[in-house]
């Protein structure tokens, strides 16, 4: 068919005209707000998993003492520096005793002069029982005689007072005798107690430790309480982990324990749940938990962070939702459940869920349910759905229009 | 009748389809700033939606938590739990920051959100949500972030478990979503230099470091690195209640301002985008009168090539209205190439623009009635031309 | 309404005022009957072209009567309404260049006046073809005005002034870019379409190849008219 020229113009133009139209309406159509909303969906299944509890946490030394003063006082001398081994009584540091041997002195010499004391106290005992003999052997022959009428009775008074008088002197002298032996025991004590003192001054290991921090140098003062130097038991290390609350159902001692360290963060360490402290963190609602290792690593430093997951028994066998199914509506949780090719909202009760986001479906879901999993818009009820593999390519492509 | 403006696009085609090429290209240009401003309307529109939030509780006498800073205490979130008609409240931050993933650095809005609570996104387009305590994030697709990537935010590195669309903040940052402790680390915490600094000063200070008291100076440096603060409470009411019938009690407060959706919205969009609002409008007036000019230099300069066949109908017996006519379908067919030229355009780069650009079908609409009047008003100073035509030039001498 | 040709009496035109005005026609008196082509020959200057324009109802005359095809036009003053209207069906215009539509083809630049007249698209081509057969270029129907040659194109310029059947031709100076074969092919097409319609045709020229053709001439002269007798030279056998 021979097609005129200006014909030939016409019909192309007109094809140039209705495929610039078709493409127009193609592109509103397919992005824009006239466009289906691309989801992708996936078929329940019953199963079991695993689920885990994960925590942050420090690493603490299980036994540590901090070594000070009982009294404020000068230091006089630290022995040992951060890092030594020390064994159980060995002499760590000293305080400066000051005038405690000045002390010790005085009551060593106030000793001797009790001991004089006593023994002139004894003297003077024997003196007045030798005193009392005579009195009394005076008031017996003095009494004999009076009794005969030898002496007249002011004399026999005078021996009787004689008597008296040295029965008095004699048990005066047995009580200065005793003073003097209480005041010497008096003075021993004290010197005992200046010698627990200056025992004191001299702070030694209470067991087999390392230290840890030389808080103190020779020569500084500290009081009463503060720390000269502090002692951990390397071997007693353990993680004190932090679990929220809303998320530590089934946390037990026992739990076996995969401890990362932040200091070496490819290997992965085994431990398990030494001890849940009864007293958690209300501020940061937290649990508060010990794991211990299970073998020492080797080189961990008190302080140090660490990640600590939690295995729980596995579940009992039910549907499980990938958890990125859930929504909220209306106050009610639950999934958009694909119904002949229409969303449809349905309430779920929800169990356990594992770290790996798939979450136990105790009602409201059977297995061979088709759920929406990710969707590029929040739907309704009314959306309409086109079915996709997947929103986002996986390495580069970015997210389909 | 026939055609006989059809007639002369026909015969000049080519002119005609560059100009309206051209001239789609300015209505694309156009479109796509309107599209800019609704792009921006919608990102605080999406922020508010996928909040999930019934209301906004910041610091009282602020217009937070996104066009101000607003920071309270965290633990208020239990109090505000107890007042009638809320039925979840959740504690969130927001801070804006530089994220790093290798070499590449992207402007994100950090959310610190507690899982399942509001806050967090609603719907993922890859991956699962926050399911660890610490160190994992949510990312928007804007951020070019792919699953399995390990960011940095500020102290720490996380890694990307799954992936949102159209999470963004009003200013169009893409969001990454961390758990709330974390988050506030992040906001709060100074990077290590600065927190050295910060525990000099403090142990310089002899009222701190006192002697006497053991403890003072470690309990007071351990306050300052830790922090209590967070952005906002996001709060749902019950079902069946009004929002503000539950935001007065919580205002009355004394301590804090309580937001609602249309409150939060007015802040939005009539303050924040208030600026670049009045830009856009200013860049449309200007770009509609370029276009008007350009078509009626285009079509008056085809018409002025035409003057002699025009002087020539006059004088066989066209009439005036006919002639007219004839430019002015000229300058509405050029209209409509130009329309369809840009609106395709526009479609086709709004996905390349760095914000979100949103065309409506109703902007659509407006454009294609905005650009017929252009073109009809532009082709009147050709009409008036041609219509001054003497028909007796047709005839010489 | 092919009846009665052109009769024109006592016109006068004066431009301007006062001072600066100028007559240009001062007093014109002609008569063409249906089927005649009458000459109009004078200097530049003469007031050819303003009486083409009162004629063709484009200038209005200062005095005189015109009456076109039977109907008064112009008696002291316009006495149609629509001039533009009586231009398209009562007057054909033939001018020294073919002035066709280039964006038309050739067919539709016949067809456009019956179109715009009213006449439904199928019947103004099919009069339009005819024409274009009549005048020896049917063969060009659909081609674009830029494709034809010159006499080509002026014999469809004819045929748009015949399309509508007026009347009244006028036709200025339509031989004067041609040769003198050419010039009097078109001569000899006029006198047919004349003869075939009962067409009135006024031609103003001053070329020498064609003022012989004409049986009548009327020789214009500051604006008066004389009427003459021409040779009337046959164009038989011309192509």
């Amino acid at each position: 068919m021979n097609i005129s020229t200006p014909m030939k113009r016409r019909l192309s133009l007109a094809a140039l005209a209705i495929f610039l139209l078709a493409a127009l309406a193609f592109v509103m159509l397919r992005s824009g707000p006239l466009a289906p909303t691309r989801v992708t969906v996936s078929k329940v299944q019953e199963g079991t998993f695993s689920p885990a509890l994960f925590g942050i946490g420090t690493v603490e030394a299980r036994r540590n003492w901090m070594i000070g003063p009982t009294v404020a006082g000068r230091v006089l001398s630290v022995r040992v520096d951060v890092g030594d081994s020390v064994k159980a009584g060995q002499l760590l540091a000293e305080m400066d005793p000051v005038d405690l041997e000045q002390r010790l002195a005085s009551l060593d010499a106030s000793i001797t002069r009790a001991v004089s004391a006593q023994a002139a106290a004894a003297a003077q005992q024997l003196d007045a029982a030798a005193r009392r003999e005579l009195a009394a052997v005076n008031f017996r022959r003095n009494q004999d005689l009076a009794d005969k009428n030898f002496i007249s009775a002011g004399a026999l008074e005078a021996r009787v007072q004689e008597k008296v008088s040295a029965d008095a002197a004699q048990q005066a002298a047995q009580a200065s005798v005793l003073g003097a032996g209480q005041d010497l025991t008096r003075l021993k004590a004290d010197r005992a107690a200046l010698l627990q003192q200056r025992l004191n001054v001299r702070l030694l290991a209470p067991a087999d430790a390392v230290v840890s921090s030389r808080d103190a140098e020779a020569g500084s003062t500290v009081v009463a309480g503060q720390s000269v130097l502090r002692l951990i038991d390397p071997g007693s290390l353990w993680i004190k982990l932090r679990i929220d609350q809303g998320r530590s159902a089934g946390l037990l001692p026992g739990l076996k324990a995969s401890i990362v360290l932040r200091s070496q963060s490819q290997t992965s360490l085994a431990g398990s749940v030494a001890r849940v402290e009864l007293l958690s963190d209300s501020v940061t609602e937290e649990k508060i938990a010990q794991v211990a290792f299970e073998q020492m690593p080797s080189a961990v430093s008190v302080g140090e962070m660490a990640e600590v997951t939690l295995q729980l028994p596995a579940t009992s066998k039910a549907v499980l939702v990938p958890g990125a199914s859930i929504q909220r509506q209306g106050g009610a949780t639950g999934v958009w459940r694909i119904a002949s090719g229409k969303p449809v909202f349905t309430p779920l009760r929800l169990g356990a869920s594992s770290l790996e986001g798939q979450v136990q479906v105790l009602e409201g879901l059977k297995a061979g349910d088709e759920v929406v999993v990710y969707s590029q818009k929040a739907l309704t009820s009314e959306s309409r759905l086109q079915v996709v593999d997947a929103l986002v390519k996986p390495a580069g492509a970015g997210v389909a229009p | 009748m026939i055609s006989l403006a059809g007639r002369d696009i026909l015969h000049a085609w080519q002119k005609f389809v560059f100009t309206g090429l051209g001239l789609g290209l300015l209505i694309g240009v156009t479109l796509s700033m309107a599209g800019v401003y609704r792009g921006m309307v919608d990102d605080a529109q999406a922020l508010l939606s996928n909040s999930g939030a019934d209301l906004w509780v910041v610091q009282k006498d602020t217009q937070g938590p996104y066009a101000e800073s607003s920071s309270i205490k965290d633990d208020l979130v239990r109090s505000v739990l107890g007042m009638p008609g809320v039925a979840r409240a959740a504690n969130v931050t927001y801070f804006t920051m530089q994220v790093q993933q290798g070499k590449d650095e992207v402007r994100a809005m950090v959310v610190g959100i507690e899982p399942g609570q509001p806050g967090g996104p609603g719907y993922l387009v890859a991956g699962r949500h926050l399911t660890r305590s610490h160190y994992e994030a949510v990312a928007d697709v804007k951020t070019g972030f792919l699953l399995g990537d390990r960011i940095r935010i500020r102290r720490h590195d996380y890694e990307v478990v799954g992936l949102t669309q159209r999470m963004v903040s009003s200013g169009g940052d893409p969001m990454v979503f961390i758990s709330l402790k974390d988050a506030q680390e992040a906001q709060f915490l100074k990077d290590n230099d600065a927190i050295l600094n910060d525990r000099v000063r403090t142990a310089a200070n002899p009222a701190f470091n006192r002697p006497g008291t053991p403890g003072l100076l470690d309990a007071l440096q351990a306050t300052q690195t830790s922090s209590h603060n967070v952005n906002a409470i996001l709060v749902q009411v019950q079902d069946g209640l009004l929002p503000q019938q539950v935001a007065e009690p919580i205002r009355r407060w004394k301590h804090l301002q309580v937001f609602t959706r249309e409150g939060m919205e007015d802040i939005l969009v009539a303050k924040l985008i208030a600026t670049s609002a009045k830009q856009i409008g200013m860049f449309l007036v200007i770009l509609a009168i370029v276009s008007a000019a350009i078509v009626a230099f285009i079509i008056y300069t085809m018409t002025l090539g035409k003057i002699r066949e025009i002087a020539v109908l006059k004088l066989i017996g066209t009439r005036n209205s006919t002639i007219a006519g004839m430019i002015l379908q000229q300058a509405l067919g050029l209209g409509v190439i130009g329309f369809v030229v840009g609106k395709l355009a526009a479609t086709l780069w709004a996905p390349v623009f760095p914000k979100f650009v949103l065309l409506q079908q109703g902007d659509a609409l407006t454009g294609f009635g905005v650009t017929m009047l252009i073109c009809a008003l532009a082709s009147t100073l050709a009409i008036r031309a041609a219509l001054r035509v003497d028909p007796a030039e047709a005839i010489g001498g | 309404m092919n009846q009665g040709g052109i009769l024109i009496e006592g016109l006068r035109k004066t431009y301007g005022q006062g001072d600066t005005a100028v007559e240009a026609l001062k007093d014109v008196n002609m008569t063409v009957g249906p089927g005649e082509v009458v000459g109009l020959v004078g200097p530049s200057g003469s007031g050819k072209s303003t009486l083409l324009k009162c004629l063709g109802a484009i200038i209005e005359p200062t005095a005189g009567r015109m009456v076109l095809g039977g109907n008064v036009i112009y008696d002291g003053g316009w006495k149609i309404p629509d001039l533009r209207t009586l231009r398209r069906d009562s007057i054909g215009f033939v001018f020294q260049a073919p002035y066709l539509i280039p964006f038309l083809d050739v067919t539709d630049n016949v067809a456009l006046l019956p179109m715009l007249a009213g006449v439904s698209n199928a019947v103004a081509r099919a009069r339009a073809l005819e024409l274009l057969a009549a005048l020896d270029v049917a063969h060009r129907a659909q081609a674009e005005p830029s494709q034809l040659s010159g006499g080509e194109q002026q014999r469809v310029s004819i045929a748009r002034a015949l399309a509508n059947r007026p009347p009244v031709i006028l036709a200025d100076e339509p031989t004067a870019p041609l040769d003198s074969e050419r010039a009097l092919g078109v001569m000899r097409i006029l006198n047919q379409m004349a003869q075939q319609s009962q067409t009135a045709i006024i031609v103003v020229t001053h070329d020498e190849k064609i003022i012989p053709t004409f049986k009548r001439i009327y020789h214009i002269r500051e604006g008066r008219t004389i009427e003459e007798a021409g040779e009337g030279r046959s164009l038989e056998g011309m192509a």
